[in-house]
C-alpha cells in the first residue's frame, strides 16, 4: 500500500514537471568570425539555435537578445539602441524537433565586461526559456571626445561673430 | 614696401578686418564646427579611428579653402571691377605684375588663414590617435597648392567672364567635380573612369596623399607623385589667371 502510495506521488510530480517543462531549448555561441579581441566600434555575432524539444508545436514564439554590462559599479542592463539593429525573431510556430537558426549582430559601442543571452516565450508557454550566458570583453579605443571638439566647434564660430559685429558698427561710424 | 606687398597687406585686411571677409571665415568655422560636432553627436561616427577623422577633416579643409579661394580670386578681380574699385587700381603707379601678384599674395593669405583656423579643429578631433601631426603638415603641404591653385583659378574665371556671378557658378562647378572624390566611394573611384579622372584631378592627389599619409602611416616623402599632380595644378591656374589678367588690363 505504501509502495502504492509513493509509485503515484513519483508519477504524479513527474506528470507535473512534464506539463509546466519548456519545450524550448536555446544555444549561443560567438560566431567563428568574432575577433579575439574586440574593441569599440568592431562588429561581433552570436549564433543562436532555438530548438523545440517539445512532443507539440510552439505556437506564437518570440526570442530577443538580452546585454547587461557587469563591470564592477557599472552592473546594468544595456540599451541596446545603437549596439543592434536585430534585436528579436518571431515565427508564428515552431513545430516538434524543428529549430530556428539566427545570427544576431551587434556593433560594440562601449568598452567593458558583457554577457549576452537570448531569451524566448510563446503565446501559451509558462516558463521563459534562456540561453547560457556568451561572454565578451570591448576594449576601449580612442575616439572623438567631446570635451575637446565642444570648446574648438563653439568658440571659434563664437570668436569670429563677435569679430564681426564688432566691426560692423566701427565702418557704420566710419562713413556716417 | 613695394606694391606687390601693399596690395596683398590690403587684400588679407580685406579678409580679416572687414565685414565681408569675416563673414565668410565665420561660415567657414561654422562649416568645420557643424562637421566636429556631428562627429561627437553621432554613435556611428564618434567611433571612427581618430586617423579616418583627421583624414576626413583635412578633406573637408581642403575643400572648404578651396571654395575660400575661389571666391577671394573671383572677389580680387571680378567683385573689385563690379565695385569700380579695378580701373582706379590698375591706373595706380604699380606694374600689372605687381597687380597680379599682390592679388596672388591676397589668396595665399587666405588660405593661410583659413589654414590656421582648421588646425585646432583638427587637434580637437584627432590628438588622441595616430599621425596628427604629420596629418597636419600634409594638409598644409598637399592643400596649398589645391587652394591656391582654386584662387587662381577663381581670378582667372572673374577674368574671363563678364560677372562675378558667372564666374561664381563655373567655379563651383568645377570645384565640386573636382572634391567628387571626397563624396565617391572607392568603389566608383576604382573603375576605369574613375581612375582616369582620379589621375589627373589635383584633388584626388591630395585626398589621396592624406590617405596614405595619415591612415596608412606613410611617409609625406613617399607622396611624389601626389605633388607633382598639384604643383601642376597651380603652374596650370596661375598661367590660366596670369592671361586673364593681361586680358583684362590690355
Amino acid at each position: 500500500m505504501k509502495l502504492s502510495a509513493f509509485v503515484l506521488a513519483v508519477g504524479l510530480l513527474l506528470g507535473q514537471h512534464a506539463l509546466h517543462a519548456a519545450p524550448l531549448s536555446i544555444e549561443l555561441q560567438p560566431a567563428a568570425a568574432n575577433p579575439a579581441a574586440p574593441q569599440m566600434g568592431d562588429n561581433l555575432t552570436f549564433h543562436s539555435v532555438i530548438r523545440n524539444d517539445g512532443a507539440g508545436p510552439v505556437d506564437g514564439l518570440i526570442a530577443w537578445i538580452s546585454l547587461v554590462q557587469v563591470d564592477k559599479g557599472k552592473e546594468q542592463p544595456v540599451d541596446l539602441e545603437d549596439w543592434s539593429a536585430h534585436k528579436a525573431v518571431t515565427a508564428a510556430a515552431l513545430l516538434p524537433g524543428k529549430a530556428i537558426e539566427t545570427d544576431w549582430p551587434m556593433r560594440l559601442i562601449k568598452a567593458g565586461h558583457y554577457r549576452v543571452a537570448i531569451s524566448a516565450a510563446s503565446r501559451t508557454g509558462t516558463h521563459l526559456t534562456t540561453s547560457a550566458f556568451a561572454d565578451f570583453t570591448v576594449r576601449q579605443k580612442p575616439v572623438v571626445e567631446s570635451r575637446r571638439v565642444l570648446p574648438v566647434a563653439f568658440g571659434i564660430p563664437l570668436l569670429l561673430g563677435v569679430a564681426l559685429i564688432w566691426r560692423r558698427p566701427r565702418r557704420g561710424t566710419g562713413s556716417g | 614696401m613695394s606694391a606687390t606687398t601693399l596690395i596683398a597687406r590690403k587684400e588679407a585686411g580685406e579678409l580679416l578686418l572687414s565685414p565681408r571677409g569675416l563673414a565668410w571665415l565665420t561660415a567657414v568655422a561654422v562649416a568645420l564646427s557643424a562637421f566636429a560636432l556631428l562627429l561627437v553627436s553621432n554613435t556611428e561616427l564618434s567611433l571612427l579611428d581618430n586617423a579616418q577623422v583627421v583624414y576626413d577633416m583635412a578633406g573637408i579643409v581642403t575643400g572648404l579653402g578651396s571654395l575660400l579661394g575661389l571666391v577671394v580670386g573671383i572677389d580680387a578681380v571680378a567683385g573689385e571691377r563690379e565695385r569700380g574699385c579695378l580701373v582706379p587700381l590698375l591706373l595706380a603707379p604699380a606694374s600689372r605684375s605687381a597687380i597680379l601678384l599682390g592679388k596672388l599674395g591676397g589668396v595665399a593669405i587666405a588660405w593661410a588663414v583659413m589654414y590656421a583656423l582648421s588646425l585646432p579643429y583638427l587637434w580637437a578631433v584627432g590628438s588622441t590617435g595616430q599621425n596628427m601631426a604629420d596629418g597636419m603638415l600634409v594638409c598644409g603641404l598637399l592643400g596649398t597648392p589645391i587652394v591656391l591653385g582654386f584662387g587662381f583659378f577663381g581670378m582667372g574665371l572673374g577674368c574671363w567672364t563678364r560677372s562675378s556671378r558667372t564666374a561664381l557658378l563655373t567655379g563651383i562647378v568645377a570645384l565640386l567635380v573636382a572634391a567628387s572624390p571626397l563624396l565617391l566611394g572607392p568603389g566608383l573611384r576604382q573603375s576605369a573612369v574613375g581612375a582616369m579622372f582620379d589621375a589627373v584631378n589635383p584633388f584626388s592627389a591630395a585626398v589621396d596623399a592624406y590617405d596614405a599619409v595619415i591612415i596608412d602611416s606613410q611617409t609625406i616623402a613617399a607622396q611624389g607623385a601626389h605633388i607633382l599632380v598639384a604643383a601642376a595644378w597651380i603652374v596650370l591656374t596661375l598661367v590660366f589667371a596670369r592671361s586673364g589678367f593681361a586680358k583684362v588690363t590690355r
